[in-house]
């Protein structure tokens, strides 16, 4: 694969409730990254955007996105996916030869509508939807369950996570406010509200308004625009089938195929040992464990003992992770804009020493359907 | 200056969907009517779905219309289960008065779980391997609610 850097980023403060519109929102995001490359718009050959009808509450949602996104009478398309899905769309621009500029952002405000609501239009209108017991919230209990009672893994371990997460997010000036809380004990997670046993509110990633954006390049462009850019080694991604009771919850075979993918683009043999860091997209607490096992970072069922805090042996989600904010949309961009400021050393407090290679992933759908993988490095 | 919100803009446009659930969907329920679960089965692997599947995802070929169909009890065995603050039937997602209980049953002879709330069951008796039966509406209509949920056995 011909080399990719990520050029330049920006994300907005995420907020529970943001108290300006979402277009300066997108506007803030995408200017602040052309504007942290030292670019101007005219630079910008393609757009690609990852935004949700649904969430938006019209249909082609980014038709009215095209002036803030910086698409104002520009190569434009749109992924109805997480913003990690549109960075895929974006690297293949690049990669088809044609283009030296592309921006990618995703994004929404939750805030605006009934989130739950809305991922409810995720389920089949002929069969579960009606009834409405099949849910985003009720999915996140049965994924939950299905994990602890395959590997005997506790209550305690998964909230382990919450706490070190939300510990990391008071470390990150962008983490919504309700997340971050540095004094946090595992007995506030663990008698915090049933959210759906056994998970708990605090185990959530809460919904928040945000967006993302960053700018990909060619080789021989990045080198011109940053002397730090951050290449894209390689990206991995893979879905898995519909309906929740065919799945096999305990585990997560569309990101253990994503990772491989991904791994053996860049030339990956023992993860564990040769990734510095790890940004995931875990919407609740268990799916950190999840994932990380998927990704070869932990035997199966053993995600809890692995040392993923600032400083441990592997750090996972440094920034907070999504528990630190769940911008729909934008998180899995989030992602990688974590690990592009760990790697550039931009990171400020929650900077983790000597990242060179990172990966992030993004995930859609119940219980992580589809999840994407990648690969991230610096140097020249 | 005041925070001016437009709550919805109601008149202009009305989008209720009307789905056709398909040929295999409208055999099962038209099981649901006479209280019967449809299975059918996949001509490859052998994967009993219910509910019926068009396609199996897995081989990708077309299960037929008219073969591999069987009819499966009402009976199952509990593989998961949650219990929930919220309204699990409010679109907005509020929280209840009361607990509901969710769970994921195989009935059995099939390989796929359904999900419907477990009805009286006292907290500390649920377990996952259990047996439970399907409770029918008392007068079925031949669609998703039909089935009011699952009672112990």
């Amino acid at each position: 694969m011909d080399k990719v850097g990520i050029v330049g980023y920006n994300q907005v403060k995420l907020y529970t409730d943001a108290n300006y519109g979402r277009y300066e929102m997108i506007f803030e995001a995408v200017r602040g990254a052309i504007d942290s490359a030292g670019l101007k718009k005219k630079d910008v050959s393609t757009v690609v955007s990852a935004t949700n009808d649904y969430y938006d509450g019209r249909t082609i949602s980014n038709c009215f996105t095209v002036e803030v996104g910086g698409a104002y009478l520009a190569d434009e398309s749109k992924v109805e996916m997480d913003g990690a899905h549109a960075m895929l769309y974006g690297l293949l621009r690049i990669l088809s030869g044609n283009h030296k500029l592309a921006v990618v952002w995703g994004g929404s405000m939750p805030s605006s509508y009934p989130y739950h609501s809305a991922r409810l239009y995720e389920t089949d209108p002929t069969w579960e939807r009606p009834n409405g017991y099949v849910n985003d919230i009720t999915a996140s209990g049965f994924q939950m369950r299905a994990y602890m009672d395959k590997y005997g893994v506790s209550r305690e371990d998964i909230a382990k996570v919450a706490v070190k997460n939300r510990k990391n997010a008071a470390k990150n000036p962008l983490a919504v406010e309700e997340s971050q809380n540095p004094n946090i004990t595992l007995s506030n997670v663990l008698e915090s509200d049933i959210y759906a046993d056994p998970v708990t509110e605090l185990m959530v990633a809460p919904p928040c308004d945000g967006v993302a954006a960053v700018l990909l390049a060619p080789e021989k462009q990045a080198l011109k625009i940053t002397d730090k850019p951050v290449w894209i080694t390689g990206v991995g991604w893979n879905q898995e089938t519909y309906y929740l009771g065919e799945r096999d919850l305990t585990t997560s075979n569309s990101m253990e195929k994503a990772g491989k993918m991904a791994y053996d683009a860049a030339g990956i043999n023992d993860p564990r040992n040769e990734i510095d860091l790890a940004e995931l997209s875990e919407l609740y607490a268990h799916e950190e464990l999840i994932f990380s096992e998927a990704l070869g970072l932990a035997e199966k069922g053993k995600g809890s003992q692995l040392s993923s805090e600032i400083g441990g042996e592997l750090p996972i989600n440094a920034s907070g992770g999504a528990i630190g904010g769940d911008a729909p949309c934008a998180t899995g961009l989030i992602r990688i804009i974590d690990a592009v400021k760990q790697i550039r050393g931009e990171a400020g407090e929650y900077q983790v020493n000597n990242v060179n290679r990172a990966i992030a992933t993004g995930q859609i759908g119940m219980c992580a359907q589809n999840n994407i993988v990648y690969v991230l490095e610096g140097g020249k | 200056m005041s925070e001016k919100i437009i709550e919805k803009n109601k008149g202009l446009v009305k989008a209720d969907f009307s789905f056709w659930v398909g040929l295999w969907m409208d055999k099962f329920y038209d099981g649901f009517e006479q209280k019967k679960i449809l299975a059918n089965k996949c001509p490859q692997c052998g994967t009993v779905f219910v509910p019926p599947r068009k396609i199996c995802g897995k081989c990708k070929v077309q299960l037929p219309l008219d073969e591999n169909w069987m009819e499966l009890g009402d009976t199952g065995t509990l593989v998961n289960f949650t219990r929930t603050a919220y309204k699990v039937t409010d679109r907005r997602a509020r929280k209840a008065k009361s607990l509901n209980d969710i769970g994921m049953v195989k009935i059995n002879g099939s390989d796929t779980a359904i999900i419907y709330p477990l009805l009286d069951f006292e907290p500390d008796e649920i377990k996952i391997g259990m047996d439970v039966k399907i409770k029918w509406a008392d007068e079925p209509k031949g669609g998703p609610s039909d089935i009011e949920g699952f009672v112990n056995v």
